[in-house]
């Protein structure tokens, strides 16, 4: 009776037996376990996570310049002066706020990739916008950062209406646990994430192909607005993606972390952001629980290995 | 590692079993010595015992000794004084407690005061000693009056009640009892009446006495003190009243005097009456606490609680007091439910305002600032404001309207306007932003799902809260608070999963 659906409740019991992680074990047992607190900062500022995975030889889009006082927005201009196109987004933003592309401008004329233009004025505007807070956490000041645009692969183009779909890897001990697809929707506005309505993709994290997908909770099989169906998905550079989350736990001694990770045209798989406080909603995309996956980890999984090493363990172990 | 949290949680359940122990034996204490209640009794009455006693000297030196109450488990003694200048003045404790005044010789008729403060004590228990009376003396009647006893004795016992009811009840009857003309030639007196039944009892074996105390109702002035007859029936003193036949001691009795001395005895005097007068006053039950403390010997712990601060402190406190049992609230919602609320602590100020305006005044008024304030918010947002200046411009605008909501509702009379001023102003202006923030990133539903998630944490403290009874616990009771703190830290290591998740993750079930 799908009417009652909304009513059907669980039992812990079954919870369990299923390995699923509730959101006060994330908390109790691996993120206050595993992610020391002072290493937050690595992920939540996304200049010195880019800076960190240049070292770490991560692939990310290119950094154009950073902006971190009012009286340096003036100087916009003269930084993406060598660039055609360049997206500008806050150093301590989450979930996609305050991201704003430009694919072509001249001196008054931004474009963004709806067509929109806006000019000069409001670009400078939403420059102290960021400087001032308004899409960081907490609202503390914050930094613009100004860097070069992601070339999306068209081979997701009809998994996905308008915005950008990503991958994200749960990566536990450096392992890659579970993956998921976050495709946008027209009730997500375009938005990736799941709790405004987008559909997420479970993956199987051995081949990249995919499980199962849901949105809003439920269990689909073809894109709502373009029609695609969702079975047929591959992720291509599959064990690029992997590498990326492994090598992103040597990088910030993050025990749990989610990595975001988009597919560029040209340059491949590349690290948008980490998460050091990965949701759980994973689980659903995948139908896995992930405390089944974690605990797999802890017990059979060997120690002491490269990124390298780790992710071939993980794509040989699950083939 | 499993082994090293495993010790955490057993710290935390240690230390709130030995909580529990100390906030166990600590009501047990208060209640004892205290006379603290789980009921919110806040007043307790106070009573103001007035014996004027006057007469006339004789010439001689004077001696006047008056009976006084002893403390009884209903009520105990707060002041005592005597206002009787020129006299001397001894207690004497002999059976019954008296008070004896000494002066030479005067020639002006006297008038003496004997003022007492009694407050009511039915809180605290106490036992009363009872020594084994002997056997009452046959009284001494002439032939007729005897078989006239007999006889009255005997329709007596048709009556209901023990022995002494009976007897007491035949005497009231009305129409009187052919016999009790007999009985009682004289005029019926309180004073005759007892005598009467001393004898009839004495003729059954049954020891008595007579009691003389003061029935204490309010603003009563010069009145005499009433008597009672107490029986020894089965090891026990049972008092009765003389006129309506009933058992015990009367609600608001107090016993001057017992057995067979007088109420007052005046040496060098005559004419001597003594007429009381009795005002009740109601004093705040934490304040009688302290006295009741002292009699208790447990003066200098009472001086260090919160019960022994002024008023307006004990006020704040009290206010404080209910905190960690909201506090408790929020974590069950938060961490055992799994609701989201708008900022931890949100709901908890709001159902604090709540109490403080009455649940509809406040819920109304509380809907009406958020809507002008969400509706002026979705104006700011178009001027494209920086976060300081527009929380800043938020803050101003929800005083002006809990002004203008002020004026509106006192102009009109309206209840719901008053209560405006009751709210916290910064609290009220974040859950505006908060909610207009979500809703523009989240879209209405969200937000309006935040913003019905945080009113009903909220209404779920109120409900809590605003119970009188819960209310008075927490502050009488205050080291439940420690409690509290423990049960909240063990819940900091509660990792299963939450109400909401039992839902969420239901479609990853397996049977």
């Amino acid at each position: 009776m799908p009417m009652f659906d909304w009513l059907k409740f669980s039992s812990p019991k079954e919870l369990r037996k299923a390995g699923v992680l509730g959101m006060n074990n994330r908390n109790y047992n691996i993120i206050s376990k595993y992610n020391q607190r002072r290493l937050y900062p690595l992920v939540d500022d996304k200049v010195q996570t880019k800076l960190l995975a240049q070292k770490a030889d991560i692939n990310t889009p290119g950094l154009i310049g950073i902006i971190e006082f009012q009286h340096q927005v003036k100087n916009i201009m003269e930084i993406v002066k060598n660039y055609k196109e360049f997206v500008v987004k806050p150093a301590h933003g989450s979930g996609g706020k305050g991201v704003l592309v430009i694919i072509d401008y001249t001196d008054n004329a931004f474009t963004t990739p709806s067509g929109r233009t806006i000019s000069y004025k409001e670009l400078y505007q939403h420059i102290s916008n960021i400087l001032s807070g308004l899409y960081s956490l907490g609202g503390q000041y914050d930094v613009a950062v100004i860097e070069e645009l992601v070339h999306f692969s068209n081979i997701f183009a009809d998994f996905s209406f308008q915005g950008i779909p990503d991958v994200r890897v749960i990566v536990y001990k450096g392992f890659p646990a579970m993956s998921m697809m976050r495709l946008a929707t027209a009730a997500s506005g375009g938005r990736a994430n799941l709790h405004q309505g987008a559909v997420g993709v479970g993956l199987d994290i051995a081949t990249g192909k995919t499980l199962k997908a849901v949105m809003n909770n439920l269990p689909i099989t073809h894109h709502p607005d373009t029609n695609a169906d969702l079975a047929k998905l591959q992720v291509p550079f599959w064990r690029e993606h992997l590498l990326i989350g492994a090598k992103a736990y040597e990088m910030t001694g993050l025990g749990y972390l989610g990595a975001d990770i988009v597919l560029d045209a040209k340059r491949g798989p590349m690290m948008l952001e980490l998460n050091a406080r990965p949701g759980l909603a994973i689980q659903i995309a995948n139908g896995i629980g992930l405390k089944s996956k974690l605990k797999e980890i802890d017990r059979s999984f060997p120690t002491g290995l490269t990124p390298e090493e780790r992710v071939d363990f993980v794509l040989s172990r699950n083939a | 590692m499993l082994k090293k949290f495993f010790t955490v949680r057993k710290i935390l359940t240690l230390l709130l079993l030995l909580s529990m122990a100390y906030a166990g034996y600590s009501i047990y204490y208060k209640i004892k010595y205290w006379g603290f209640s789980f009921a919110p009794k806040k007043m307790t009455d106070v009573w103001t015992i007035e014996a004027h006693i006057s007469f006339e000297p004789t010439g001689e030196p004077i001696k006047v000794s008056l009976a006084v109450p002893s403390e009884t488990e209903e009520f105990k003694i707060l002041e005592e004084n005597i206002v009787a200048p020129d006299y001397k003045m001894k207690r004497v404790k002999n059976g019954t407690s008296r008070v004896v005044l000494t002066a030479p010789a005067q020639d002006k008729p006297q008038d003496i005061y004997y003022r007492l403060m009694l407050f009511d004590n039915r809180d605290a228990k106490g036992k009363i000693y009872a020594p084994v009376p002997p056997a009452p003396e046959k009284p001494f009647w002439d032939e007729q009056t005897q078989s006239a006893a007999k006889q009255f004795l005997k329709d007596a016992a048709k009556q209901t009640g023990d022995l002494p009811q009976q007897i007491i009840k035949l005497l009231n009857q009305n129409p009187p009892h052919p016999l009790t003309a007999t009985l009682l030639p004289m005029k019926k007196t309180q004073k005759n009446m007892a005598a009467l039944i001393t004898s009839l009892l004495a003729e059954k074996g049954v020891p008595t006495r007579i009691a003389r105390g003061v029935k204490l109702e309010e603003n009563k002035k010069s009145f005499t003190p009433d008597l009672m007859v107490e029986a020894y029936i089965n090891g026990k003193w049972r008092i009765y009243d003389i006129k309506t036949a009933q058992k015990g001691i009367p609600e608001n009795f107090v016993i001057f005097q017992r057995g067979g001395s007088s109420l007052l005895d005046v040496m060098g005097g005559q004419n001597s009456s003594v007429l009381f007068s009795a005002l009740k006053s109601v004093s705040s039950s934490f304040g009688l606490a302290g006295q009741r403390a002292k009699i208790a010997n447990q003066k200098s712990l009472f001086d260090y609680s919160i019960y022994n601060l002024p008023l307006a402190q004990q006020n704040t406190l009290k206010w404080f007091s209910i905190f960690p049992l909201a506090i408790l609230i929020i974590v069950l919602m938060r961490n055992v439910v799994g609701w989201q609320t708008m900022g931890t602590f949100t709901p908890m100020l709001l159902s604090m305002s709540l109490v403080k305006t009455g649940l509809i005044p406040g819920l109304v008024c509380f809907t009406i600032i958020i809507a002008i304030g969400l509706l002026m918010r979705f104006v700011l947002s178009k001027f494209n404001l920086l976060l300081v200046p527009r929380i800043s411009a938020v803050v101003i605008f929800v005083i002006i309207v809990m002004q203008a909501l002020t004026i509106l509702g006192y102009q009109f009379k309206i209840d719901i306007g008053s209560s405006a001023v009751f709210f916290p102003i910064i609290i009220t202006a974040w859950i505006i932003e908060r909610a207009s923030i979500t809703w523009e990133e989240d879209g209405p539903v969200n937000a309006g799902r935040e913003v019905f998630f945080s009113l009903l944490v909220a209404l779920i403290t109120y409900f809590v809260v605003s119970n009188e009874y819960i209310r008075h616990i927490m502050f009488a009771f205050n080291e439940l608070n420690l409690v509290i703190l423990f049960i909240v830290m063990l819940l900091g290591t509660y990792t299963g999963y939450r109400l909401t998740e039992l839902k969420r993750f239901s479609p990853l079930a397996k049977g």
